[in-house]
């Protein structure tokens, strides 16, 4: 039995009896066992992992109804809560949370009959695109162990890359799961806002994030999304999606739809094999029958200070509950005053968590608002009106997901504003709120490089058919682990 | 001219529960820190899930005191650290991107004088700090969270009050206003809390936090007039600036330190969308209002006939007006009325008083009925309605175990009105010339029945024999 | 242009003590340099507005006690109460 399988196959199999969830769940754990000390995709591993696949055999064999899963091992981005065990953010300030209930993603997959093998790594509270600022050690490509697996959700995308598992949960809030299925070769999926609920998701930015799920083609990706997605009577901001199947009819294709090239994507800084990729992209795109053409989206100059700007801000407010009197690790509040027991508390923050705090007390503060929050919000505004207008015309844009190809772990961490342009292509679906697809297209140098698709609100159907399209075009060569 | 504004926080008491979670929205009876869950004690994960009814409960509050209502409202975050506060930041309402707190401008009339309300917004309250040791080194902060999320209205007035009676006469009609509503019983503590900013002719304006009672808001208002006052007389310059309210030493003091500058840094509140009341939704809510205070005085006046001032004190209190709307029929009206205003208002005028006594709207009726068909008269009807509030038995009981019930008995009544002429011949006389003073001797009858006697009949068989 | 002192006001702001403010004031430094780009965007005629949302769809007005006893899942103190340092 191989563990390089899709998500569907493995149901497949466990339905037709050829394997049974505890063969797979086991040969799963023992990989894990095998390639994490190098690759480091996981915080905690289940321990009852095995156990519960066994529960789930018992289940289909006596004939009881089974969830869609069967018993699937998927792992969590540790940013989303299950019941009982702990939930670290990658952050020595909550290395002791243990939520008492599951995300809203977690009971929806429970119901299904999913084993959850382990947590997975991500730079600390998701503040990142490498999984280097992790406070317990950074993740490791496994298409090259010296480069980054891009991030935040570097763990999950790792997990589903080396076969530790068949699918993954992370969040994007810039293009945190996009950008490291991209770096990995592996799809990563950012819905419309609101279409997963992020209850028991812990915030960084919370008016643009989403859950989102990477797996190793686009139909497991559908197939995880037809599990969570939906209105939740536990987040008001998500939307009703009559419970579409985004599965049937993902075959489709897209004869006759019309694509935008964004320009301002594929501008200066791009890596040459990045831009070559996009090219046979297109011509992939025309072949199947697409018409492509070049279209600008003005704003997007702007978007990554206007992102940065609305996330610090978003942040400082979201991560001022850590102040560990209801909740965090042992430090006794006696002796201290108010103040300076909060702020030596705090200290368990790391660098990039601190930095961005401080720019999220800059940012929106009375005397500079105007200046940076203010305008950033309005760059959202306006960016969101011309992604509109194109929507209006064009069927998807598309772009690469990163213009640069994977780095090497420590090439960029010390310098922020170079990490910045990273996430040029991937925020403009967060501001926006727009769904965005990052699907592994070309290997250059044995490192992967991903195509991004964008769709309007809401049509993260036809999103996942075009993705499912540009796929069936792509034979990458087998990760090397 | 003396210029005082309010800033007045009333809790929804009313309500099941809380702004964004299920706990219990009147949290005063729970043990501390077992009114709490995930979303009010802030843990990582959860998520404000509005309560719908606080919306209409708020928005009710802002058309009753006339307010407009705009069609979207918003949610903002005010962020400071506090350990009442658990996420270190507060959800409120602000007007920054347009008018979109729960009520804009609006007025209410104390008298002849126009108050002006600025704003009327929806906020969390925090939970509750509690303090051990008695000196500063071996202080203890205790924190109960039970408050923490309850629904709060702010309802901010422009400074058109020019003196504390005026101010206490419309915190007393705002009180009035939201028992009216429904939405809050003023009376459970720390229910309504206000905050002034005094400046008089001349000088800057300043703001009074930390006041704990109505009592004391007058109190503050009072000594800051007086303290500026003095400043101005003396030619110290008034500075604009935040005083506390020492509740010890009945005296503000100043605020003003490095740590009260505050940057709130408020921005959209993102986990909440913005929420649509559009017209047809404030229709129906304008529907849904109880019938307002003046309304109802109006109505009691012109359509029964009830003296203006037992209309008033009857309407502006929502116990006894729902008590009289229950009981009262064309007929009864006013005799309810006059139960209601002077007897039973004294006998149940405590919170606890209400809550331990035992009539229902059934006896008030039986009440009237009885006095206005003679089986008793008012006097007994007073005994009675103790006794009722007291063990809450039926009205027939009472009159047979107390012997209350009328002497209707035209020999029985003859018998003791022949007593009573035989010991008054000198009243029997004066009444023989000047028959207005009959009701001497009808005094004297009603004494020797304990007020039992049918006082109608009474004056009758008198007139007869005296004639 | 930022300086130390506002970076170093801001961290008391969000109580956050720094031992390195070299190391930290010019890392921040850099960001907000970079921010100023907004300057160029034009967009001060934009209106801020966010997704609505009819009232029906909020929460019914319930009272639901929190099924578990979450106090002793906190850092507790006297059993019921959650301790806070002192406050001046
Ligand atoms: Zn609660």
């Amino acid at each position: 039995m191989s563990l390089r399988i899709s998500a569907l196959e493995y149901v497949q199999e466990v339905q037709n009896g050829n394997i049974s969830a505890e063969d797979y769940v086991s040969k799963t754990i023992e990989q894990i066992n095998n390639v994490d000390e190098n690759l480091h995709a996981f915080l905690q591993i289940n321990s009852e992992a095995i156990d519960n696949a066994r529960q789930i055999d018992k289940k289909i064999k006596s004939g009881k109804n089974v969830g869609a899963c069967f018993g699937m091992p998927i792992s969590i981005k540790d940013n989303i809560c299950i019941k009982d065990s702990k939930t670290t953010c990658a952050s020595n300030m909550l290395e002791n949370f243990i939520a008492p209930y599951d995300a809203t993603v977690i009971s929806k997959l429970k119901q299904q009959d999913a084993i959850f093998v382990g947590k997975t790594n991500l730079d600390e509270f998701a503040m990142g695109l490498t999984t280097e600022f992790s406070a317990f050690g950074p993740s490791r490509n496994p298409w090259n162990l010296d480069y980054v697996p891009g991030g935040s959700s570097g763990g999950s995308a790792v997990s589903v890359s080396a076969f530790e598992c068949l699918a993954s949960l992370g969040s994007d809030t810039g293009g945190s799961v996009r950008n490291p299925a991209s770096f990995c070769g592996v799809v990563g999926f950012k819905p419309t806002y609101g279409l997963i609920s992020r209850f028991g998701l812990i915030s960084y930015a919370n008016s643009i994030e989403q859950i989102g799920p990477i797996a190793r083609t686009v139909k497991d990706t559908a197939f995880i999304l037809n599990m969570i997605a939906g209105l939740d009577p536990n987040d008001n901001t998500t939307i009703d999606n009559s419970n579409q199947d985004y599965l049937l009819g993902i075959d489709s294709g897209i004869e006759g739809k019309k694509i935008g090239i964004i320009k301002e994507m594929i501008g200066e800084g791009i890596d040459s094999a990045v831009m070559s990729a996009t090219k046979n992209a297109i011509s992939k795109f025309q072949g199947l029958g697409a018409v492509c053409e070049e279209v600008s989206l003005d704003m997007v100059k702007y978007s990554v200070a206007a992102y940065y700007t609305i996330t610090a801000t978003e942040a400082g407010s979201n991560l001022a509950r850590y102040d560990n009197l209801r909740y965090g690790y042992d430090f006794p509040v006696e002796g201290y005053e108010f103040n300076s027991y909060i702020s030596k508390a705090r200290r368990k923050f790391g660098p990039e968590v601190t930095r961005r705090m401080i720019l999220g007390g800059f940012v929106p503060s009375s005397g500079h608002a105007g200046k940076y929050f203010l305008k950033a919000l309005k760059v959202k505004q306006k960016l969101t009106q011309e992604i509109d207008q194109l929507f209006k015309k064009y069927d998807f844009l598309i772009a690469p997901t990163v213009p640069v190809l994977p780095f090497k772990i420590g090439e960029k961490i010390d310098d922020p504003v170079a990490l910045f342009l990273v996430d040029i292509n991937t925020v403009t679906a967060n501001l926006t709120g727009k769904p965005a697809i990052s699907v592994p297209f070309e290997i250059s140098n044995g490192l992967p490089i991903g195509i991004q698709i964008f769709a309007n609100s809401n049509d993260d159907k036809s999103l996942l058919q075009a993705a499912r399209a540009l796929e069936s075009t792509v034979k990458l060569p087998e990760v090397p682990i | 001219m003396t210029k005082i504004g309010l800033e007045i926080h009333c809790q929804l008491t009313n309500l099941e529960s809380k702004l964004f979670c299920p706990c219990k929205a009147n949290y005063r009876e729970y043990e501390p820190n077992t009114n709490i869950c995930p979303i009010c004690i802030g843990l990582p994960g959860s998520l404000p899930r509005l309560n719908q009814k606080a919306i209409e409960k708020a928005s009710m509050i802002a058309m009753a005191l006339n307010c407009s209502t705009p069609e979207k409202i918003a949610f903002f975050r005010k962020n400071y650290f506090y350990p009442d506060l658990p996420k270190n930041f507060q959800i409120t309402q602000l007007n920054i991107y347009g008018d979109t707190s729960i009520g804009g401008l609006g007025y209410t009339m104390v008298g002849e004088k126009k108050i002006r309300i600025t704003r009327v917004q929806l906020e969390e309250d925090p939970g509750r700090l509690i303090y051990e040791g008695s000196s500063s080194k071996n202080q203890t902060t205790l924190v109960d969270y039970n408050r923490a999320g309850t629904p709060l209205v702010e309802i901010v007035t422009e400074p058109d009050f020019e003196n504390p009676k005026q101010v206490r006469e419309f915190l007393n009609i705002l009180s009035d206003l939201l028992q009216n509503l429904g939405v809050s019983d003023p009376s459970l503590e720390g229910a309504m809390r206000a905050d002034a900013n005094v400046s008089i002719e001349g000088g800057n304006k300043v703001e009074i936090k930390n006041i704990g009672s109505f009592h004391d808001l007058e109190k503050a208002i009072h000594f800051e007039i007086t303290r500026q006052e003095s400043l101005y007389s003396r030619n110290i310059p008034i500075v604009q600036e935040t005083r506390h309210w020492d509740d010890r030493r009945k005296i503000t003091i100043s605020a003003r330190s490095k740590e009260e500058e505050l940057d709130y840094r408020y921005f959209l509140e993102g986990d909440i969308p913005w929420i649509r009341i559009d017209k047809d939704t404030q229709e129906r809510l304008q529907k849904e209002m109880p019938e307002s205070i003046s309304s109802k005085k109006d109505r009691y006046v012109s359509k029964y006939g009830i003296p203006a001032q037992v209309a008033d004190v009857l309407s502006s209190d929502k116990f006894y007006s729902d008590l009289f709307e229950q009981s009262h029929n064309e007929k009864n009206a006013k005799e309810i009325a006059n139960i209601i205003t002077t007897d039973l208002m004294g006998l149940v005028d405590t919170r606890e008083k209400r809550e331990q006594s035992k009539f229902t709207s059934k006896h008030l009726e039986e009440l009237a009925d009885a006095i206005q068909s003679g089986k008793i008269t008012r006097n007994s009807a007073k005994n009675a309605l103790y006794e009722i509030v007291k063990t809450g038995k039926d009205l027939t009981q009472i009159i047979a175990e107390l012997d209350l019930g009328n002497v209707s008995d035209e020999s029985e009544i003859e018998k003791i009105i022949n007593e009573v002429i035989s010991q008054e011949p000198q009243a029997v006389e004066q009444a023989k010339k000047n028959p207005q003073t009959i009701n001497y001797l009808v005094g004297k009858v009603m004494q020797k029945t304990k007020g039992k006697a049918d006082p109608k009949l009474t004056l009758d068989l008198l007139k007869n024999k005296i004639k | 242009m930022v300086n130390e002192q506002e970076i170093e006001i801001v961290a008391k702001l969000m109580k956050i003590e720094i031992d390195d403010h070299k190391e930290y004031i010019d890392k921040v430094h850099a960001m907000i340099d970079y921010f100023d780009i907004l300057d160029n965007a034009g967009v001060q005629d934009e209106e801020i507005s966010m997704k609505d949302i009819p009232l029906s769809n909020l929460r019914e007005d319930k009272h639901i006690p929190y099924e578990d006893k979450l106090i002793e899942r906190l850092n507790n103190y006297k059993g019921t109460y959650v301790r806070a340092p002192k406050m001046i």
